[in-house]
């Protein structure tokens, strides 16, 4: 575990009972490094003046997701549900099947398990059911096209270091199934992620379930129609799911993922409104959105998605004493809070300047360069062998 | 000849206000051209946030409070928690323009001196 070198900052958040917040917002960020640092956390004001005060049941599966892959964590909630208490116990790991909660996807809950997977005493072997995509959460399908190969520059890797989709299920009804299997590090890998290079190729999926098989040839037709116009090698899969593999919505939707000379990935991705939300979509706008979205994301740039700019950070926050950098494109809203937590649990502050491209250049919108030395964060729950 | 001596002499001394307003202006631009810092914006901002908390509450004949929970930070502090990064709107990618700005991002733009794809 991370000791802290200095016993106590001055910290107007930090009253000698841990940290407090405010409000529902950056839940899981606040819950994982808690878990990570060890420092106790109180949130306060959940939804405090909303009709419907409290945490939410996605949230609730949430902290029982949390109490699964830890040890001795103490969870404490007000009858009302606005306040919550949370003392972090260790990271266990080991085999754990959760059924999450439907107003949410599994990217929700995955996003959290991705940043504690490697820290755990055991690998982790999480089954998790419920929505495997919707078009709020960044969907399993990009998480294991953006996340892993990310996680693999930090040395996270081996021993079938994998996310499976083994069930597909949309929103609202879900019924579907993953499997995320990740091996436990010591000591993460400093890394220099400074230039992206150029996008070689494109690939994505497109998915369907409960709908004509056809639809995913329709998405697959008007994506390439946009971005043939600047690369010839792409290839989107199309994948329809029959059976007890279908889930209980239909729908469909498209990921796409540009990778790079020097190993990044940028996605993109849209999902089809849920039955029953709102007016249906037709594919070929699907299509055509998903693919400038995806223009979108090249013109931010960098070496990092931007929905994992906040893993990446976490990752070269809980290094080895050393430099890391890693060149990003404009940070997100959730990305800059992400900042001020780390800042808050693990004292942290990042160097962050602005890269102009240069006037002949066409490469996209300015970039920020990310620079910071590790905690030196070793992870004493795992077992020696 | 004294007078006109502490004339010349204000002159001077005054000189250095000519066009001061231009000089500020140009300052402002020059500073505002100049790269944001966004160490400050992400790690000073917390504590302008905390000075506005108190929340300013309209009085409706001094008996009814006028409630705008959209626009207060609670409301902030409530939203979605999603790491999704909607894009800017402002973007249009059906224009020619927007396509060419990005040509370079791909093995097939241009490439720089003493790169190539190999």
């Amino acid at each position: 575990m991370w000791i802290p070198t200095d016993s106590i900052r001055n910290n107007n958040n930090m009253a000698s009972h841990g940290l407090d917040y405010d409000g529902c917002n950056f839940f899981r960020q606040r819950l994982v490094l808690s878990t990570l640092s060890g420092k106790r956390v109180r949130i306060k004001n959940i939804r405090s003046k909303d009709d419907n005060p409290g945490l939410r049941d996605f949230e609730a599966s949430f902290i029982r997701l949390l109490d699964k892959v830890t040890n001795g964590s103490r969870i404490e909630i007000n009858q009302t549900g606005t306040v919550l208490f949370y003392q972090p116990g260790l990271l266990y790991g080991g085999s754990v099947e959760h059924e999450c909660n439907t107003q949410r996807s599994i990217g929700y809950y995955l996003e959290a398990l991705l940043m504690l997977a490697p820290f755990m005493k055991t690998s982790l072997k999480a089954t998790l059911k419920g929505v495997t995509n919707d078009h709020i959460d960044p969907t399993v399908d990009v998480l294991k096209s953006t996340a892993l190969p990310l996680m693999k520059q930090f040395g996270i890797d081996g021993e079938g270091f994998d996310l499976k989709v083994v069930k597909r299920g949309m929103a609202p009804g879900g019924g579907g199934e993953v499997v995320f299997i990740c091996p436990t590090r010591r000591t993460m890998r400093p890394v220099q992620l400074t230039d992206p290079g150029k996008i070689k190729r494109i690939r994505g999926v497109a998915y369907s379930v409960r709908v004509s098989p056809q639809m995913a040839n329709r998405l697959v037709d008007t994506a390439r129609g946009v971005l043939n116009k600047f690369i010839p090698d792409i290839y989107i899969y199309t994948d329809h799911m029959k059976g007890a593999n279908s889930g209980k919505s239909p729908g469909f939707g498209l990921t796409l993922v540009a990778e790079t000379m020097n190993g990044s990935f940028l996605s993109a991705e849209m999902s089809s409104t849920p039955q029953g939300q709102g007016d249906p979509m037709l594919p070929e706008d699907l299509g055509k959105n998903c693919a400038q979205m995806l223009l979108e994301e090249v013109y931010r740039g960098g070496c990092v998605d931007s929905s994992n700019q906040s893993l990446a950070l976490l990752l070269m926050t809980l290094g080895q004493q050393d430099v890391s950098k890693v060149l990003l494109g404009p940070l997100s809203p959730h990305t800059i809070e992400f900042l001020r937590h780390i800042r808050d649990f693990f004292q942290i502050m990042f160097k962050i300047q602005v890269q102009k491209p240069s006037e002949d250049e066409r490469k996209g919108g300015d970039k920020v360069l990310m620079t910071c030395v590790g905690v030196g964060y070793s992870n004493i729950n795992k077992t020696l062998k | 000849t004294i007078k006109s001596g502490s004339e010349e002499e204000e002159l001077g001394a005054l000189k250095w206000k000519d066009g001061l307003q231009q000089k500020a202006s140009e300052a402002f631009l020059r500073q505002q051209a100049a790269i944001p810092n966004l160490r400050k914006l992400v790690y000073g901002s917390v504590v302008a946030a905390d000075d506005s908390e108190e929340e300013e509450e309209e009085e409706l004949g001094g008996l009814f409070r006028v409630s705008r929970p959209q626009k207060s930070k609670r409301f902030r502090a409530d939203a979605v928690d999603c790491s999704r990064f909607t894009p800017d709107s402002a973007h249009n990618w059906d224009l020619e323009e927007m396509l060419n700005s990005i040509r370079d991002c791909f093995v097939t733009g241009k490439w720089e001196e003493g790169q190539d794809a190999a």
